[in-house]
């Protein structure tokens, strides 16, 4: 019952995961989705490791009943052997118990001196002196007659052992001498032997098992403690120590919890909650040192068998890190209220525009009104490049993002860039090119409007960073499988202001290679790893003063993948960056130009 | 003349606001960041300043505490912050540095910023005036 609620939870857990990870589409390009959707399946396994968790911990939570399978052997006992009394020692947790049943009625001094005897025999095994008030005493079966005051006249003894070690004695006795002859004793022997072996290789299964959770629980990256009933810790994994910065401390108590979660989780209230009422607990994020968690507390039951009442016997806190999920939903939220910004600022400017309209055309000066035309162009347009963006962002996310490829004149369609900003270029007062290599075959399979979006990206980017007197160029190639990109430029010839990475190329096929090169400022190498994602421009823009949502490099990658091609940046910090991309050549389109 | 500074980097918010604080009877003057912002203050010593949130070089958060630090013990300028964002953090961050108050620029018609103003320059006599005393 409780692990089918526990997997309810779990479950639970899982479908909140399946939605929060459906409107993230437009949080992460598709490689980070990939890493949540990991980041899910890991959580999701973990659980599943948790239910079997709980599931043995429930088997192990009752240990291996020796004195169930004791009584078993002697009340079946009398079949195979006459006896006036079967009793037993055996070794408990706190005392010896020691249990007699009488099959006929005996004198109080018969009892006693077995019990002497018996104890002795135990000291005798054990090595240590075992004496009356270390036993609990248990008498069953007839009743003790003071009349009958016969003595013990036939008495055998056989140590109980179990995996070697000595756990007890079993002893027959009667008032009648000379029973116990070698046909009982081989009997007897065999019986305690056969139960003793059953005994030692269903401790093995539950050893083998109890090492197996404590590997488990060792190795989670979850934190997890184990308490009794009387809060006393069980189990308390490396990840658990760690958590509560007592990495050192080999027994941990209770209050090395209870201190160390300084009042942010009522760690032992939640574990008295959870035990008493037999049910699963779990909370909402908690901060400790630096990192959230989800706690969730279990209760373990020890199964006491079909049809009977579950004996609680401790509970399990499992601390699960949520940082990394919770770092996620910050960038989202980030994200959202920047596209919040982006969007509200043209359209709250077109609209302070016509509120000042609406006095009336003949009341504004014709200096100012032509500024408001201006500007409701210019303000619509930065909107709709924003929508554009975040509409082809969540085409790519989702996969739809058409790729309608034909035969186009590459050539053609980067000079047409080139020409469109040329006259920017001249404003910012650069040195701008474009170079083109010989052996590019006349038309290449590609997007025309996609790629002229890519290039437009690149373009604007190089220009907007790059410093008057700098250079850009764009670089358009035919890249021979197997050839060095150094030595093909160089035939162009061409000079990337960075040197491509070779080894980017090692494997490409006949490929198209485009690359705009620039002598801006570089980008860090951790820069150069963000900059595919869609929140590159938020760290920067305020530095730069230049505005953009970051969403272009996410939109240039996913077209150029679209097209089976892969693109790339070098960068070094004060000398430029270049970008490149290389869109395979297919096998139609590779005719050289005449 | 009453003089208002509008620090902003979205120009068309920075034109309409102007010509309507104009209209209004103010005088304006603007900044296009936070650092342009501060050499306005010393420069044209403003009545009143209208502050962006997200902006380059020097944000309004950061205007706020260099123009504490700069004119620290003199009468403080009112500041209202203006911004697309409706940013619960900027917001406290900013009253704790003793802004004026806070308008959500696309909720608010330019009208109303203008009242906001003129409240806080021109503020008007109190309505209810104390029926003086019957001469016994």
């Amino acid at each position: 019952m409780i692990l089918l609620e526990v997997v309810t939870a779990i479950s639970l857990i899982l479908a909140v995961g399946g939605l929060t990870a459906s409107i993230y589409f437009y949080v992460k390009d598709r490689t980070a989705k990939r890493v949540l959707i990991k980041r899910e399946q890991d959580v999701s396994r973990r659980m599943f490791e948790l239910a079997i968790l709980k599931e043995l911990g429930d088997r192990i939570g009752y240990s291996l009943d020796v004195q169930q399978i004791v009584d078993v052997i002697t009340g079946s006992l009398h079949q195979f052997i006459d006896y006036s009394a079967v009793s037993y020692m055996l070794l408990g947790p706190e005392k010896v118990i020691f249990k007699m049943h009488l099959e006929r009625s005996v004198h109080q001094r018969f009892v006693n001196d077995i019990k002497d005897r018996m104890l002795g025999s135990l000291s005798a095994l054990l090595d240590r002196e075992i004496t009356k008030k270390d036993v609990k005493d248990v008498i069953s079966g007839a009743i003790i007659v003071e009349e009958l005051d016969e003595p013990v006249r036939s008495f055998f003894n056989i140590p109980l052992v179990i995996d070697e070690k000595v756990v007890g004695v079993l002893t027959v006795a009667d008032t009648k001498s000379g029973l116990y002859k070698e046909e009982e004793m081989t009997i007897l022997y065999k019986i305690i032997q056969q139960a003793s072996k059953a005994v030692t290789s269903l401790q093995g299964v539950v050893k083998a098992e109890q090492a197996k959770v404590n590997a488990m629980v060792e190795s989670m990256a979850d934190g997890v403690v184990m308490t009794d009933t009387d809060y006393r810790i069980l189990v308390a994994n490396p990840s658990v120590h760690a958590i509560i910065g007592k990495t050192n401390k080999t027994d941990l108590t209770i209050f090395d919890f209870i201190d160390n979660l300084e009042g942010k989780f009522d760690i032992r209230g939640k574990l008295e909650e959870s035990v008493k009422l037999n049910k699963p607990f779990k909370s909402e994020e908690v901060l400790i040192r630096d990192s959230f968690y989800k706690i969730f507390v279990f209760p373990v039951n020890a199964n006491t068998g079909e049809g009977e009442e579950k004996n609680v016997v401790g509970g399990v806190v499992i601390f699960h890190d949520v940082t990394a999920e919770r770092s996620i939903e910050q960038i989202r939220e980030q994200f959202t209220s920047m596209i919040v910004h982006e969007l509200r600022t043209p359209l709250s400017g077109i609209n302070k525009i016509s509120e000042l309209l609406r006095a009336g055309a003949e009341k504004i000066a014709k200096k100012d009104y032509d500024e408001y035309v201006h500007m409701i162009s210019a303000d619509s347009s930065s909107m709709l490049e924003l929508v554009n963006d975040i509409l082809d962002v969540a085409k790519l996310e989702a996969g739809k993002f058409d790729v309608r490829k034909e035969p186009n004149d590459v050539r053609a369609l980067v000079q047409n860039r080139y020409d469109f900003f040329k006259p920017s270029a001249d404003d910012a007062k650069l040195m701008f090119h474009a170079v083109y290599d010989k052996q590019l075959p006349k038309e290449v399979s590609l997007d025309q409007a996609a790629i002229k979006q890519v290039m437009n990206n690149l373009i604007s980017n190089a220009i907007k960073f790059t410093k008057a007197d700098g250079t850009v160029e764009i670089i358009v190639a035919k890249h021979v499988k197997g050839a060095r990109v150094a030595d093909e430029f160089a035939t162009i010839p061409a000079k990337a202001s960075i040197p491509l990475p070779e080894d980017a190329f090692v494997d490409a096929p006949d490929s198209l290679l485009v690359a705009v090169s620039d002598t801006g400022p570089g980008i860090s190498t951790a820069g150069i790893k963000e900059l595919f994602t869609k929140f590159k421009q938020l760290d920067t823009k305020s530095e730069t003063g230049l505005k953009g949502t970051g969403l272009g490099l996410a939109i240039v990658k996913g077209v150029i993948e679209e097209h089976g091609g892969t693109i790339g940046v070098v960068s070094e910090i004060g000398v430029g960056s270049v970008f490149y991309f290389v869109i395979p050549l297919e096998k139609a389109s590779v005719t050289s130009a005449p | 003349m009453k003089k208002v500074l509008i620090i902003d980097d979205d120009v068309t918010f920075q034109l309409t606001m102007a010509n309507k604080l104009k209209e209004g009877g103010y005088a304006t003057v603007a900044a296009l960041d936070g650092e342009a912002g501060l050499e306005q203050v010393k420069a044209e010593k403003p009545d009143l300043i209208l502050l962006d949130v997200n902006m380059p070089k020097l944000d309004g958060i950061g205007f706020l505490k260099k123009l504490q630090e700069a004119y620290a013990g003199e009468k403080q300028i009112p500041v209202y912050i203006t911004s697309n964002l409706s940013a619960i953090d900027k917001i406290s961050e900013g009253v704790s540095l003793g802004i004026k108050g806070y308008i959500l620029k696309s909720d608010e018609s330019l009208d109303t910023i203008l009242s906001g103003v003129d409240s806080t320059l021109n503020p008007r006599p109190t309505e209810y005036e104390l029926p003086e005393a019957p001469a016994a």
